[in-house]
């Protein structure tokens, strides 16, 4: 009995610390006025063993927010799709960033100035959800 | 350039031995090594079109008339767009501020609109005002449809409608795959380069600039 107890503690613990393996770095969102859209990117770093999924994105700094993927055509034709999830690997960096995966931030509600910072929350399959803020600025690319 | 063909013509008159065929190719050749280096070739020309649009202070323009005897860098662009346009619109700016820095004047920027119904001049407007954009020697064009598509048709720009979102209320918004460009057009309204809008080289930009 006490050793079943502390398998389970074990699992729990095991479990626990994979969810707190998935850290979100440098986040920023352009800059966007009210009732405009916006996008959102950050890099998502995996340290544990587990993959895991990025499944959902929500704001309050606008009505709508979708995981987008931005793709490319032939001639330099550029377009853009919602995405159901983005895989995360284990031990890996994802990065959300221009041209490239997204979170769209449709129909703000108010102004984002550069210098402006705005809070959201990722939601992941196994990590559940992690609060970012990020910072309004224009990338230098 | 004009002492290369001398020399190049000097050449030529010293070999007696090349026939009259043989000396035609080789100026032709020698003209269009020494001539034509570093010259820009017209792409596409808006020639004598008048194009009547309106900037994002509601003032009426015709395109291409009232940047004639200037060097124009223009995009193409949605506002909607929240990842590509803004990518190039920023590269616009960076553009600017780079002309600025060399002092290089004579020099219009346009980005202009292929969803004039949604880019209204107030939407235009709020959107450079956001990115603190310097309008001195920037317009941001929308008009009619018909007239907007003509443009772009005319640059070889294409944008057609994908996907859209419906909002609780009804409204809808749409979205566009198009073209990523910005073009560089000389003074006399004809393109004489294209680049991938959203991964520019500025230093390639300027040096064409300075060619024409």
């Amino acid at each position: 009995m006490k050793s079943n107890l502390l398998f389970i503690f074990f699992i729990i613990c095991k479990i626990v610390n994979a969810q707190s393996e998935i850290v979100i770095k440098e986040a920023w969102a352009r800059p966007a006025a009210k009732h405009a859209n916006s996008a959102l990117y950050f890099s998502i770093h995996n340290n544990g063993e587990i993959p895991d999924t990025l499944i959902s994105a929500n704001s309050k700094s606008a009505d709508i927010t979708e995981v987008h993927e931005t793709f490319k055509r032939e001639n330099n034709q550029m377009g853009m799709h919602a995405l159901k999830f983005i895989a995360i690997p284990s031990k890996s960096v994802i990065k959300l960033k221009p041209g490239e995966f997204h979170i769209m931030l449709i129909d703000l509600k108010k102004d984002l100035k550069l210098g402006d910072f705005i809070k959201a929350t990722i939601q992941f399959k196994n990590s559940g959800a992690l609060k970012i803020k990020a910072i309004v600025k224009d990338s230098g690319e | 350039m004009l002492r290369n063909n001398k020399k190049f013509l000097h050449f030529i008159m010293k070999n007696k031995s090349i026939k009259m065929k043989q000396f035609l190719i080789l100026l032709v050749l020698g003209l269009s090594i020494t001539g034509c280096k570093n010259k820009l070739q017209v792409i596409d020309e808006f020639g004598d079109n008048k194009y009547n649009l309106i900037d994002q202070n509601s003032k009426q323009v015709v395109f291409p008339d009232f940047v004639k005897g200037k060097v124009v860098i223009m995009n193409y662009i949605f506002t909607n767009c929240p990842d590509i346009c803004p990518i190039n619109t920023n590269n616009m700016r960076l553009i600017q501020e780079r002309l600025k820095k060399e002092k290089i004047t004579n020099v219009e920027l346009i980005s202009l609109s292929f969803d004039p119904k949604n880019d209204t001049p107030d939407i235009l407007t709020k959107f450079a005002m956001v990115r603190n954009l310097d309008l001195n020697n920037w317009e941001f064009l929308t008009g009619n449809k018909v007239v907007t598509d003509a443009i772009i048709n005319n640059a070889g720009v294409i944008a057609v409608i994908s996907d859209s979102t419906i909002f609780r209320d009804g409204r809808k918004i749409y979205y566009y795959i198009h073209t990523d460009r910005i073009s560089l057009i000389d003074t006399e309204g004809r393109i004489r380069k294209n680049y991938l809008g959203s991964k520019i080289n500025i230093d390639e930009i300027v040096n064409d600039l300075k060619t024409l």
